[in-house]
């Protein structure tokens, strides 16, 4: 498929090749030539050696075709939703032991309080399905389908703020510049869909809380194509798509094809692969003026695919009409959909604005993995919902019989999965009984990132990208496939 | 209580033996080394083969007592016992002889002495083969490799479904372990074990396999007792290895038949995993797609297929299996015709959405390697259509939602023996029908969406 294809370009520089290979001066760039291998060896089987390193991708027979990633920003309490802790209610107002805490470090937003009250729930737990998953009364939706779902509750991040820790979960570093997750696969899988873009982005409108950059769906160092494409409620799902006024199609068309002759004619002169994205971007905006509009119109939607969705679903841009969205763009193979559900970060308040958040995903998360799974769509679609970190165990602030905040914790939280090669109805890991530490089966954020390729057919540690002199990979040096996850 | 001491006295056998050993090389080094003998040297070697003929009587005599207690048997022991007493023999005559002041020659000293060594070589080899096994010798050299018992072959390592426990494991393991013995001819205890219905049926002491209950079966008991229990199978040699002891409780616990599938271990996953440690056998399921192995199809062919309407891509690295959409609104025959070019190499093929007809279904009985058809949101596909699709033999994913079919689809789907998926929400399959279709084929599931 289309990998780096301009990495096996050799006659053609860009301008970072260009300065990178005669920065030893222009005596080292015609070394350079001599003693490529490809140029001394010519057709030889030399070639061939390098063109079986090509990378043949899938790496084996995938599972899943697609991801749909509801990404809850902000943290959701895992304490409130999935891991049930009687402990702390007994114990509720004692402090914290000691040793639980050990000389881990706490966020400068609760390191000062002189008490570290254990806040239990004030949610009901009750298990729910043949699989006995505990399920708090927030989400009465998604309990109906626990039998469908994998849950981790020993997931953990080294990143203790929100940015770093999104950034990390979406790109594997909590630096800001390499390729997000959608991004990787767009690079290593290539379309399913010539007229839609591989990696879709829908956020929640409306929402408050932590802020996303678009950096978050951002190609890093890979080729721009690869990067998410947002799309948005409204007139405008993709900005500046439609044609100006009283430019029709086929003026666009011309344009787009004049335009395509003056950039080829650049790319032959100076060989800058960045061109021929350049012209692969236009023709996808071409494509997508037709594309979009279709794939957002939601008018045929008979009435009982709203109702399943929920009511929400009937107004553009919520996380419920995104969900239908999501299934929309899997009907037609988008590879990567990432949706954004912001204002989980509860540091205070949390029982009453937790309701709320919980009120405006539960149902639509439901409805999607129950509406994909009546399509054939669960089976090579891997759902995904889960935030960036946990909430502490104990109140962020006072802590009074019916209120209390939770603080950033990175130590445990917990998401789940459905979908393409994922078990169902099992959960894996544990924390311990006061929910503060991993008790059983820690999973990194690499490791779920390593386990996400896998199941897209993909070896982590063999998609590569080269950039500033060393081959990156979305897992970095890390990660380890969770097998307990595999079907 | 004489027997007893003499049984203790046979236990010692490994322990003195050494002592004519050491005596003899000393003595014939002394021999061969001192040239110049004076009178004392040659009394030292006279008493040098007067302690080792001594000490050998001992050890030979020993090694009766050891022998005799029925541990061992005839044929194991026969060269150790006469090689160990002509040895004792050829030092008596070599120290009655010197005694005698007999002039020897140098032909006859040299000839005694070279004797008398390779006498002590066999012995000593013969016994160290039998307190320590065979091979005992060489296998802990660097740079021997290491004697696998490799009990099945790489022939049959490929094909996991054709073992069976008897013949590929526990046959085996008895005849290595309990044959030398218990064979038709020897029959110890009167167990013979060649015969499959005369092992299951036991020797004198009791039922050999008692089919469900390894704890009454005397085979088992007997190998998983403790090792210096009295009874303990097999008295000589190395043990049966855990791995082997545990097999065999399985096998019998399972019913002891001759035709147990090896495939049988995939509901004991401890099983499963000493298969797999110790033999090298994944015993996991392997859905048909990794039993394939394909040629990549010629790119001229998938050059041909007009990118406006098909889209693919490969499914895995060797790009033989091919994962297939039709992308264009309407389909025609012809555009089916043309995917007869890769027809074996497609695996996953979409045909969603495309108002796709029942007679152009026909087509798609000719692709045997698909594993996977999406054929949902065809509203003119119906009941007749689908009856091609019978002969799909390695379907498992069969995607029908959206299409007319009804519950007269079940008898067709029904014959499609792989099938593993069905997706039939938005038809005119009833609830009645999917039960009735249930009860039939509890393997596969159904996915309606009620």
């Amino acid at each position: 498929m289309h990998c780096n294809d301009h990495h096996h370009e050799n006659k053609n520089y860009s301008r970072r090749d260009f300065l990178s290979k005669t920065s030893l001066g222009l005596g080292a760039l015609s070394l350079g030539s001599l003693i490529s291998p490809v140029d001394a060896y010519g057709n030889s089987e030399f070639l061939n050696l390098l063109e079986s390193k090509k990378m043949k991708l899938p790496h084996f027979v995938p599972k899943a075709k697609r991801v749909i990633y509801l990404f809850q920003s902000g943290a959701p309490s895992q304490l409130d939703l999935f891991d049930y802790k009687p402990k702390l209610n007994e114990m509720f107002g004692k402090e914290v032991p000691k040793s639980i805490i050990g000389d881990q470090r706490l966020t400068g937003m609760s390191s000062g309080q002189n008490s570290f009250p254990m806040a239990g729930s004030l949610f009901k737990f009750r298990q729910h399905g043949q699989s006995g998953a505990w399920m708090s009364e927030l989400m009465p939706h998604t309990s109906k389908i626990v039998d469908e779902l994998c849950f981790i509750k020993s997931m953990y991040t080294d990143a203790i703020n929100h940015d770093p820790a999104i950034t990390m979960i979406q790109t594997g570093s909590e630096l800001p510049g390499r390729p997000s997750i959608g991004s990787w696969l767009s690079y290593g899988l290539g379309t399913d869909n010539k007229n839609l873009p591989e990696f879709v982005v829908l956020v929640t409108k409306g929402k408050n809380g932590q802020p996303l950059y678009s950096r978050l769906w951002g190609n890093g160092f890979l080729p721009s194509q690869h990067q998410g494409v947002q799309f948005r409620s409204g007139k405008d799902a993709v900005l500046y798509l439609d044609n100006p006024p009283g430019v029709t199609s086929g003026i666009r068309e011309e344009q787009l094809k004049s335009l395509k002759k003056l950039q080829s004619i650049q790319h032959a002169d100076i060989g800058d692969p960045e061109i021929l994205t350049k012209i692969s971007n236009y023709e996808m905006a071409y494509r997508m003026q037709t594309s979009v509009p279709e794939v957002m119109d939601v008018s045929d939607e008979p009435e009982y695919i709203f109702d399943l969705y929920g009511d929400d679903s009937r107004n553009p841009g919520t996380f419920a009409a995104n969900c239908l969205l999501a299934r929309k763009l899997a009907e037609k193979d988008v590879k990567f959909i990432q949706l954004y559900h912001r204002g989980w970060d509860q540091h205070g308040n949390l029982p009453k604005d937790i309701k709320k958040q919980a009120k405006e995903t539960d149902q639509a998360t439901a409805a999607l993995i129950q509406d994909l799974k009546q399509r054939g769509l669960l089976e090579d679609t891997l759902v995904i919902w889960g935030g960036e970190f946990g909430r502490t165990n104990y109140s962020q602030g006072m802590l009074k019989p019916d209120n209390y905040g939770r603080d950033h914790h990175p130590r445990c939280f917990t998401i789940f999965m459905a979908g393409a090669g994922v078990k169902k109805g099992i959960t894996i890991g544990a924390t311990d009984e006061f929910g503060y530490n991993i008790a059983e089966r820690p999973v990194h954020i690499h490791d779920f990132q390593a386990t996400l390729m896998h199941l897209l057919g993909i070896d982590h540690e063999k998609l590569t990208f080269k950039f500033q002199g060393r081959r990156y990979r979305l897992t970095d040096v890390h990660g380890n496939i969770v097998k307990e996850v595999l079907a | 209580m004489l027997t007893e001491f003499l049984d203790f006295l046979g236990s010692l056998h490994p322990l003195i033996v050494h002592l004519p050993i050491g005596i003899v090389l000393l003595t014939i080094a002394i021999d061969v080394f001192m040239r110049n003998k004076n009178n004392s040297v040659h009394r030292v070697i006279t008493l040098g083969w007067f302690f080792a003929f001594f000490s050998g009587l001992l050890a030979a005599l020993f090694g009766w007592f050891l022998g005799d207690n029925g541990y061992y048997f005839e044929s194991q022991i026969k060269i150790h016992k006469w090689g160990g007493i002509a040895l004792v023999g050829i030092c008596f005559i070599l120290w009655a002889l010197r005694y005698l002041n007999f002039r020897f020659t140098r032909t006859l000293n040299r000839f005694l002495n070279t004797t008398a060594i390779i006498l002590l070589a066999i012995t000593g080899h013969m016994g160290g083969e039998m307190t320590h096994g065979q091979n005992y010798l060489i296998e802990n050299l660097p740079f021997v490799e290491k004697e696998k018992t490799i009990l099945i072959s790489e022939a049959k390592r490929s094909t996991v479904d054709s073992l069976y426990v008897y013949e590929d494991l526990i046959q085996p393991i008895l005849e290595e372990k309990c044959m030398a013995c218990h064979n038709q001819k020897l029959a110890y205890g009167g167990l013979n074990m060649s015969a499959f219905e005369s092992m299951v049926k036991g020797g004198n002491s009791g039922t050999g396999i008692k089919k469900g209950n390894p704890y009454q079966s005397l085979i088992f008991k007997r190998v998983s007792f403790p090792q210096d229990h009295p009874k303990f199978m097999p008295p000589a040699g190395v043990p049966l290895s855990y791995e082997q002891i545990a097999t065999l409780e399985w096998w019998i616990d399972n019913g002891a038949k001759k035709q147990i599938p090896l495939t049988l271990a995939r509901k004991d996953p401890k099983i499963m995993r000493l298969m797999e440690v110790q033999h090298g056998l994944d015993l996991k399921e392997k859905s048909y797609l990794e039993t394939l192995s394909l040629n990549p199809p010629a790119v001229s062919h998938l050059n041909a297929l007009n990118p406006e309407k098909y889209l693919w891509r490969f499914l895995n690295p060797e790009e033989s299996f091919l994962d297939l959409k039709f992308t264009a609104k309407n389909i025609q025959k012809n555009d089916l015709v043309e995917l007869l070019k890769v027809k074996d190499n497609i695996t996953w093929l979409n045909l969603s959405d495309c108002m796709l007809k029942d007679d152009q279904l026909e087509i798609l009985s000719e692709f045997q390697n698909l594993t996977r058809l999406k054929i949902q949101k065809n509203r003119l596909i119906t009941d007749r259509g689908l009856e091609v699709l019978k002969e799909l033999e390695n379907l498992n994913h069969l995607n029908l939602y959206g299409t007319r079919v009804s519950d007269k689809a079940f008898e067709t789907l029904g014959q499609i023996k792989s099938l593993k998926k069905l997706f039939l929400w938005n038809t005119r399959v009833t609830q009645k029908g999917i039960d009735a279709f249930k009860t039939l084929h509890p393997d596969v599931a159904v996915i309606s969406g009620q």
